[in-house]
């Protein structure tokens, strides 16, 4: 590398400063500068600050999100989340390679155009099985689908270059205009029935009077979700369309434009269904914010309560005001002028919060704990390093409801009197960060945070740090050792961070949700609150409902509802009318609770007596199509990989669960091996050091419990729902019809084309991808 | 100051202590390979758990607060079970021979690579004492011995074996041709003595070790002069008289008695014998047509009788070993019964229990994979096995350093102050409990002194800390997350780079043989 090259990290540094504490924000600089971490810009970051080569070294290898090798123009990031892996994300992974062309051991292809990595969980688990490009996500992939998408991506690059151009005079002509919808009209979409809907648009701009112009644009790319509509307002904020009927037509221009005469229609978004996303969940998939057909809005909210998630669709995330006019800061007022820290406290023991993060502790107890430390200084942290595989809550609540968090955490901050904190959100969610940074801004310009608060002599400052991927970072004391800039290893607890946190002083760590729900309950009163629930869990719960459900999506709900009701009733049960068979709660630290005990109520000891856990609240709901053993193994991959590494048991005790997971998945399970699980599920969960040891045996323990006979037919090399590839064959039936497409699209070439006759497929060339038995009009492929 | 009880004893600590310190407060010892004092706990090896009887949670000692009124267990079933699976999970991934297969194999279990670092570095008394410990008669064996330890011999894979069994008779030759042979330190005597009916190798090698154990032996044989069938048996050519008289004579020396032309059952019965001994010792060889009458033990397709590790034959007392009670004949066998005979006879005769000699702990790497060999040979000579001049004769002085430069030490070097064969050896922890593949062998052999074995690591991290407070440099760090992650130096440099000023440190430091001096 050229010594000139490193200019920029002289530059960071001089930005940022050379504290130790920095080395996470400069490695993120760095990166992001050049792609990837050149071992000559850290040695460079060395010589410029405090920072040693270990401590660089150490942190720099411990996250995920660092790159110590070049990376191609684009970085392919296939999400192996939990609902994307029960849909066939690992396929698509594959997918993604082979079609790039990539050698075993590499992750770059031979142009540099794209490097593929599988990222731990996007968050975007109702668009399941997702992948990342830049900073455009595609959902619903197959690995049919992939050629697709490369494809797309590209186009786009291409076209978004164009744009940039074009952007200025189209600007120009735009100034009187009131928007546009576009709509595309390339060869697919037509393909798709866009000419359909370009009448219907027509239709109902003469319908409504509406005043937009409906321009036809070519191709955008996108064609496995066309037809595909554009709307763009006149601030140019656009919207995307995917798969839009003509019926559609409508509803889609009165969500953005004021028909003649009419009020203005609420911009009511219902951000939560699965099939009804908008950029004000996905601005990073702007362009393919998709499908907004209004889809069965009743069950699902029915039998929600919205709290931590209040005004839910109704609210501009980052509009202060709005958030004002909707009793915002109102809580905050209450408790600055008219409540003591002991009177604050006592309405949230009467409340009966329990910790949202999991584990469920009082959170009357912890800000106590604090409140009584005695120090000069104390901190507070808000966790939003939500690592689950499957969980998406936090990134939504921080998205949409920001000053909600940032007026949790002032409360909190005045009760236990901490002047200084710290929002630690993990770097896969840019636009969390995004959000939370501009309320942060809006915050201190009008007083909510800063000095002297309200007039009330009390002054917080907030900061934001960024999580760079390690699932370990949401146990607390890990968190902390991040925060201060090292690697994110957990301790021993005693000493509690409520008497030695961050930089050793007292610290108040809660996670996002504990401190969403805590104005709404200074507003309503602690007994309102604990209305709500059960005897041991007070209030409600977000969950992230995922999976194999026919509407997935984040809900909000009181704790001790069923699991039939979230599944049936919320969720529209299971999609393509296969059998339900489990949800699996919790993530790496949960379990699976079986369909005979979806009668069972949603509380944190209700759902560890059944051997699954709160966790911070992913539920994946499971068919019979999923396989109970790979989920197992595919947590226990997670959580050994995740571990910190540091005690034995979880370190080394979790690689042997996976060891003889994979071996059951792979078809060479040995006699004893159940037990020989059993066995190590007991000791790393009586014997590691933190919360992520101690639960990581969970999804093993809880299968075994419940699904025993599929752990004991893995032994027997037969995987009951067909799904581990070393033990299942794809054969054609005598059903086939000889229509070729299985063989037109076989990604591996295992299957010959035979028009009219039945085909056959090459056991060893096929790849069990599934794409044959996607695409067969006949049902005729059978999995054994 | 919290008060608290470990295993029912009160003991009173100051604010902030650990249940470690509080243990050893009480002079109850708590197992620890992370632990060191003057570094912060890591609490990552998890051997030194403990049973908080409160919580019934089982807790790291060395990190854990001790607290008013906690009541500790540090040696309940539990606890030791715990402690026992960290250790086999430890070594799960453990890479690294305790000992080598070439110590393995030979019968005699000679620390064959400590004896080869020796003699490399021109030490040769302490080569000799090495290769006494094991082998009685080592000039003898170093011509005779068929040498398994050769066919074990990891080298082998790579060109051929080192010539071990030369190696040790150099050792030996020069030790008997000093003037001064090397004479093992030798025990108080004691009041008990001990009959040996045969002078052949067995026999002779019983009588060494009694003797270094104190007691009295006398050596019975039908011949005129000691050595059996070494003497009568072997051609001279092979094995000249004077080597055998000479290594006999350092036996004699010991105080050792040989009563020659006398048969037992017929000048002396084994009733006599039992009289005037508390332990007869049958080392005949093997069997003739008739000696069982006289010997009055029980006797089976193979020879005597005896009790597995123990020796014992069907009567008490009485022991056998040698060609006597095995088919297969092989002297340094019997060098090896008569050295384990002696150890549990002299456990019989000081009223100890009788076990025989202890099982030591011992890990191995087992099969190479590809590649592998290669990564062995980078820490040796690269040159082809020598062969003495003359068929038959043994090495010269530079030879033998020359040769023993071609050992590629696969055995450890830290093998007997090593906390994880220690500890595993106390709790009775499997090796290979979990059969899982092991990583591939690394070593790291840039520094002049140290070498560092990543394989061995158990992520205590104490080599971090150490070279962090030292403030060297570029020191060590931890790299990668779960259970990837590893001990090196920052931005590939080599271990010379990492340790400049704390490598002594670390070496005593580090609890396995992961960071160990190469010297021996």
């Amino acid at each position: 590398m050229d010594k000139s090259d490193l200019t920029f990290v002289n530059a960071a540094v001089e930005r940022i400063g050379g504290a130790p504490e920095k080395v996470l924000e400069i490695l993120q600089a760095v990166q992001g500068h050049y792609g990837y971490l050149p071992g000559e810009a850290l040695e460079l970051v060395c010589e410029l600050t405090d920072i040693t080569p270990a401590m660089i070294v150490g942190v720099s290898s411990f996250y995920n999100q660092f790159r110590h090798r070049p990376v191609g123009r684009h970085i392919i990031h296939v999400c192996v989340g939990t609902a994307c892996h029960v849909k066939g994300a690992e396929q698509v992974y594959e997918a993604f390679r082979r079609h790039l062309g990539l050698a075993e051991g590499d992750d770059t292809d031979a142009q540099k155009v794209f490097t593929v990595e599988r990222i731990a969980c996007l968050g975007c688990c109702t668009l399941a099985p997702a992948a990342q490009i830049g900073q455009i996500t595609y959902g619903h992939l197959t690995a049919e689908t992939v050629p697709t998408v490369i494809t797309d991506f590209l186009q786009y690059e291409e076209s978004r270059a164009q744009r940039k151009d074009r952007g200025r005079r189209l600007a120009v002509s735009r100034t009187d205009s009131c928007g546009e919808v576009r709509l595309g009209l390339g060869s697919c979409c037509v393909a798709r029935g866009s000419g359909k809907l370009r009448d219907a648009l027509e239709q109902a701009l003469d319908e409504t009077g509406v005043r937009v112009t409906v321009k036809r644009v070519g191709c955008v790319g996108m064609c496995f979700q066309t037809p595909l509509v554009e709307v763009v307002l006149p601030d140019k904020r656009s919207f995307l369309y995917a798969r839009v009927q003509p019926e559609d037509a409508k509803a889609i221009l009165l969500r953005h434009f004021k028909p003649r005469g009419a009020r203005r229609i609420s911009n009511v978004v219902s951000t939560v269904l699965d099939g009804i996303l908008t950029d004000e969940k996905w601005q990073a998939v702007t362009r393919y914010a998709i499908d907004v057909r209004d889809e069965p809005v009743a069950d699902f909210l029915d039998k929600q309560r919205h709290i931590a998630t209040e005004h839910c669709g109704h609210i501009d995330p980052i509009d202060i005001d709005e958030y004002l006019l909707n009793d915002g800061f109102k809580a905050l007022q209450k408790c600055v002028k008219e409540l003591s820290p002991q009177e604050i406290i006592a309405e949230i023991e009467c409340s009966g919060l329990r910790g949202r993060g999991g584990a469920g502790y009082p959170t009357h107890l912890k800000w106590s704990a604090v409140r009584r430390a005695e120090s000069e200084k104390k901190y507070l942290v808000c966790n939003g390093d939500e690592g689950d595989p499957g969980a998406f809550m936090d990134r939504m609540l921080m998205e949409s409801y920001p000053y909600r968090i940032i007026e949790g955490v002032a409360i909190a901050a005045y009760t236990v009197g901490a002047d200084e904190g710290r929002f630690y959100i993990r770097a896969e969610y840019p636009l969390a960060i995004e959000r939370m940074s501009k309320a942060l801004e809006q915050c201190r310009r009008r007083g909510f945070l800063g000095e002297n608060i309200l007039g009330a002599g009390f002054s917080l400052s907030l900061k934001i740090v960024a999580g760079a991927g390690a699932f370990v970072c949401g146990e607390e004391t890990a968190l902390m050792a991040s925060i201060e800039g090292r690697r994110g290893m957990p301790r021993l607890r005693p000493p509690y961070p409520a008497e030695s946190g961050l930089w050793s002083k007292p610290t108040l760590i809660n996670n996002v949700e504990t401190y969403a729900v805590a104005p709404w309950i200074i507003r309503h009163g602690g007994a309102e609150f604990a209305r709500l629930g059960t005897s041991g869990s007070k209030g409600t719960k977000v969950f992230a409902l995922a999976g194999k459900i026919a509407h997935g999506g984040l809900i909000e709900v009181p704790m001790g509802i069923s699991i039939r009701e979230i599944i049936e009733d919320i969720g529209g049960g299971i999609s393509g009318g296969k059998r339900f068979k489990a949800v699996q709660i919790g993530g790496p630290s949960g379990g699976c609770v079986p369909a005979e005990l979806a009668h069972i109520a949603v509380d944190y000891e209700t759902l560890n007596d059944v051997g699954a856990m709160m966790g911070s609240g992913g539920m994946v709901a499971l068919d019979e199509s999923d396989c109970m053993v790979d989920i197992a193994r595919y947590f226990l991959e997670f959580t050994q990989n995740q571990s910190c590494g540091k005690c034995t048991f979880c370190r080394i005790g979790t690689r042997r669960m996976l060891d003889i997971l994979e071996r059951l998945c792979g078809g060479e399970g040995r006699k004893g091996d159940i037990e020989e699980l059993d066995h190590l599920a007991e000791i790393v969960k009586q014997g590691s050091l933190c919360g992520l040891g101690k639960t990581a045996p969970n999804p093993v323990l809880s299968t075994i419990r419940y699904f025993r006979d599929e752990y004991e037919a893995h032994l027997q090399k037969r995987c009951p729902a067909g799904r581990c590839r070393a033990l299942i064959t794809y054969s054609v039936t005598d059903d086939c019809i000889g229509c070729t497409l299985c063989a037109q699209h076989c990604p591996a070439e295992a299957i010959a084309m035979k028009p009219y006759e039945k085909h056959e497929i090459d056991s060893e060339k096929c790849i069990r991808c599934g794409t044959c038995r996607n695409i067969c009009p006949a049902d005729a492929i059978k999995v054994e | 100051m919290p008060r608290l009880t470990i295993d029912n004893r009160q003991v009173e600590v100051d604010d902030g202590a650990t249940i470690l310190d509080a243990g050893r407060k009480l002079g109850i010892e708590i197992p620890t390979m992370c632990f060191l004092e003057g570094c912060r706990p890591s609490t990552s090896c998890m051997v030194c758990v403990v049973k908080v009887g409160g919580w019934g949670r089982l807790v790291p000692a060395c990190g854990a607060i001790a607290e008013d009124g906690m009541r500790i267990e540090t040696d309940c079933q539990e606890v030791r079970e715990a402690r026992k699976a960290a250790l086999e999970l430890l070594l799960s991934e453990h890479v690294g021979d305790c000992m080598g297969p070439c110590q393995v194999t030979c019968p005699a279990g000679m620390n064959i690579p400590l004896m080869i670092r020796q003699i490399a570095a021109g030490e040769l008394g302490e080569a000799i004492a090495t290769v006494k410990r094991d082998i009685a008669l080592p000039a003898v064996l170093g011509r005779i011995c068929p040498a398994p330890c050769e066919k074990a011999c990891r080298r082998a894979m790579f060109d051929e074996a080192v010539s071990i069994c030369l190696l040790k008779r150099y050792a030996a030759d020069v030790d008997l041709q000093s003037g001064k042979p090397y004479l093992p330190d030798c025990r108080a005597r004691q009041d008990k003595r001990v009959a040996v009916i045969g002078a052949g190798p067995a026999g002779l090698a019983a009588a060494y070790y009694l003797a270094q154990e104190g007691f009295a032996c006398t050596i019975f044989d039908e011949h005129e002069k000691p050595g059996g069938m070494l003497r009568y048996g072997v051609p001279r050519e092979k094995l000249p008289i004077e080597v055998l008289e000479a290594e006999i004579a350092i036996i004699e020396r010991l105080g050792v008695e040989f009563r020659g032309r006398t048969r037992i059952g017929t000048a002396l019965s084994m009733t006599d014998l039992r009289k005037g001994f508390d332990a007869v010792f049958i080392a005949v060889g093997a069997l003739k047509t008739g000696d069982l009458k006289w010997l009055g033990v029980e006797a089976g397709e193979n020879g005597i009788v005896i009790q597995g590790k123990t020796y014992e034959t069907s009567v008490a007392g009485v022991f056998a070993g040698g060609d006597a009670v095995r088919k297969r004949k092989l002297t340094v066998r019997a060098v090896a019964d008569g050295k384990e005979a002696a150890v549990a006879i002299a456990q019989s005769l000081s009223g100890q229990k009788l076990t025989g000699p202890a099982e030591v702990f011992n890990t191995r790497i087992g099969k190479l994979r590809d590649g592998e060999i290669e990564r062995f040979v980078a820490c040796a000579s690269g040159a082809a096995r020598l062969r003495p001049a003359q068929q038959g004769s043994g090495f010269v002085e530079g030879q033998a350093r020359e040769e023993s430069a071609r050992c590629l030490h696969c055995d450890c070097r830290k093998a007997e102050n090593c906390m994880l064969r220690r500890y595993a050896q106390d709790y009775e922890a499997r090796a290979r409990r979990y059969k899982s593949e092991l990583p591939l062998f690394v070593q790291h052999l840039q520094h002049p002194d140290v070498i560092y074995e990543p394989g061995k690591c158990i992520r205590c991290g104490l080599c971090v800390q150490i070279t962090s407070q030292a403030g060297e440099e570029l020191g060590l760090t931890f790299i990668g997350r779960g259970f990837d992650v590893h001990v090196a130096v920052p931005f590939d440099h080599s271990i010379a780079e990492g340790l400049k000023r704390t490598a002594s440190q670390c070496v005593e430091a580090c609890p396995t043989g992961a960071l160990a001096f190469k010297k021996p």
